[in-house]
């Protein structure tokens, strides 16, 4: 097994930009094996078959209620995979968790909660820090990097709870980027955030994105797959496709992902009507 | 006067005892009641009361006085291991169990209390403590308890912080959520034991529940809360003997110790009810928070907004004091 690098993107800026995507193809970050995911006996998700490969950054893409969250909860190891399997880093999801880092929807926290911005992003740091210690300075500098990276440095003694949905939605990135992670999983973290902070996070990502790191975002907004993420998986309730954003989101494969509420414009173009 | 109220009463050994008792469990319910309160565990905490009873009754049937103790904490231990296995499984609706739990504990407890010659007087016991009758044995437990739960508390407070902030995340981190449950659990139902021979097992959810719940309303901070907890907790203990001394040797009026330092609680809330929108203004100002007008500082009042009721009773007193809460508004 390879050291815990501190920088997300040392192992592939060591292997060079030529030979560096032949260095990657052999260590995928999340191997999908015929994976079918089920809360008790009901199926959410079957069949899904597939390679995020390290270094890129994938689009899970598809309806409200077609599996995209529990996609990466299963990632996580926080959902069981009923059959077949789910490798992450060439580990169980699970055992993979240390180096994996989780932005969950900034709408799920409660806004009441007395924790300030900076306590927040700091919290991506406790497992590093261990049990008992406090963080010391070095986390505190690594947490301040991050939030500044996001753009809200000057918000760090603010309560959580005052800032805006998009706002929170940094912080919470940024307490992910504090992991260091190699592998990124963000659940809709495009969902009612105004331009400002969608730029923000855009620009965040896509600071992550040059460091190396594999970044598998869930999203229902297909011109963002088209613009920030080099690869797609479809899904609803099993999947329509994965691979290439460019070939996998088809007009043909759309249709029949979304059903009615997917509207040809002319061609090849279609628009997903808001489900 | 002020000699005679706070002071005087304390000279007498039995009095100084109760305040030795009431300092230390204001000290170590103030704190766990913070986690409390963050975690909404209110009503947790009062099942916990109801399911130790049958082991106070148990331990007094088999050993008397000192039985009790070493009952409740067995009642306390399977207590806290059954709620914490109720909340992992999703298919028990926790607030049901927690309700089925409590009461058939609780009737349980009566049950074998009823069977003794003197019910009345010990259930009465049993339910609203004896804080004038502790001895320095009883406070030996109580202190060695606070430690325990201290050195717990402190070790675990950035988990613990995390979890009750984001469990799916802590999960997603490698944290066992059930695990720090589970911590949390006992830690509530150590101080619940802990508090049963001084304010009963009725009276132990205002300890743990009102003086957080007031902190909460004075501070956004959690090392801050702490502090306001511990505080309010121990001058809650102090005035609820003081005033429970007077009236029964000065005014001929009987008050039952463990009740009134609740009552004296109850009167510090809401009086943090009233004073917290000033607090908190004066706390942001002393920050150097953007003046009023702005969007920012429009979004943060909205967020804020009113105080969230924390449990039920926070809930009561928000309906019975709107124009507390009409002036925190005003206040912002």
């Amino acid at each position: 097994m390879r050291e815990p690098t501190v920088n997300p993107g040392a192992d592939a800026d060591a292997a060079g930009d030529v030979g560096g995507d032949a260095v990657r193809e052999h260590t995928p970050a999340v191997v999908f094996d015929r994976a079918s995911i089920a809360y008790g006996r009901v199926p959410v998700l079957e069949d899904v078959d597939g390679v995020v490969r390290a270094g890129h950054t994938v689009a899970l893409v598809g309806p409200n209620g077609g599996g995209k969250s529990t996609m990466i909860k299963a990632m996580l190891g926080l959902v069981p995979v009923v059959r077949g399997s789910i490798q992450v880093l060439g580990r169980t999801p699970v055992r993979a968790r240390r180096d994996v880092a989780y932005v969950p929807q900034a709408d799920t926290l409660d806004p009441e909660f007395p924790v300030s911005v900076g306590q927040v992003v700091l919290m991506g740091r406790y497992r590093r820090v261990g049990w008992v210690r406090r963080p010391g300075g070095a986390d505190r500098r690594i947490a301040a990097e991050a939030l500044a990276a996001v753009g809200l440095a000057h918000r760090v003694s603010d309560r959580f709870g005052t800032l805006s949905g998009g706002q929170r939605q940094r912080v919470l990135l940024a307490r992910a980027m504090t992991q260091q992670p190699k592998l990124l999983l963000l659940d809709e973290p495009f969902n009612g955030v105004d331009a400002v902070s969608q730029e923000a996070l855009l620009s965040a990502l896509a600071g992550l994105r040059a460091g190396g790191a594999t970044v598998v975002v869930s999203t229902h907004d297909l011109s963002l797959a088209h613009l920030a993420c080099d690869d797609v998986c479809l899904l609803n309730r099993h999947q329509f496709g994965f691979g290439p954003t460019g070939a996998t989101l088809t007009s043909e494969r759309l249709r029949a992902a979304y059903g009615g509420a997917a509207l040809e414009l002319r061609g090849d173009s279609v628009i997903v009507a808001h489900s | 006067m002020l000699n005679r109220l706070f002071v005087e009463p304390f000279a007498l050994p039995f009095m100084q005892r109760a305040l030795v008792e009431m300092l230390l469990l204001g000290m170590l319910a103030g704190v766990v009641g913070v986690f409390v309160v963050l975690r909404r565990l209110a009503f947790l905490s009062d099942a916990l009361t109801h399911t130790i009873f049958p082991g106070v009754v148990i331990g007094y049937l088999v050993a008397q006085e000192p039985g009790v103790v070493p009952g409740a904490l067995v009642f306390a231990v399977l207590s806290a291991v059954l709620f914490t296995m109720f909340a992992a499984n999703r298919r028990v609706s926790q607030d049901a169990a927690l309700a089925i739990l409590l009461t058939s504990f609780f009737a349980l407890g009566v049950v074998l209390v009823s069977r003794q010659r003197s019910y009345t007087a010990d259930l009465t016991a049993f339910l609203f403590g004896h804080v004038l009758t502790v001895d320095s044995a009883e406070i030996t437990q109580t202190g060695a308890v606070a430690g325990a739960v201290a050195v717990a508390l402190f070790a675990l407070r950035k988990e613990l912080l995390l979890r009750a902030f984001d469990p799916q995340a802590a999960q997603a981190m490698g944290y066992r959520v059930e695990l720090l449950d589970l911590i949390l659990n006992l830690v509530i139902a150590l101080v619940v034991v802990a508090a049963v021979k001084a304010v009963g097992t009725l009276l132990v959810i205002a300890l743990l529940v009102v003086p957080a719940a007031a902190a909460r309303l004075l501070s956004d901070r959690l090392a801050v809360m702490t502090g306001v907890a511990v505080t309010l907790g121990m001058a809650g203990g102090w005035l609820g003997l003081a005033a429970s001394y007077e009236a029964s040797v000065h005014h001929g009026v009987r008050l039952a110790s463990g009740a009134t330092v609740v009552l004296a609680l109850v009167v510090l809330y809401v009086l943090a009810l009233g004073v917290g929108p000033f607090a908190r203004l004066l706390w942001s100002r002393a920050r150097g928070r953007l003046p009023p007008g702005t969007t920012e500082a429009a979004e943060t009042a909205e967020a804020a907004g009113a105080p969230a009721a924390v449990d039920a009773g926070e809930r009561l007193v928000a309906r019975l004091a709107p124009d507390v809460l009409k002036l925190e508004e005003h206040g912002r």
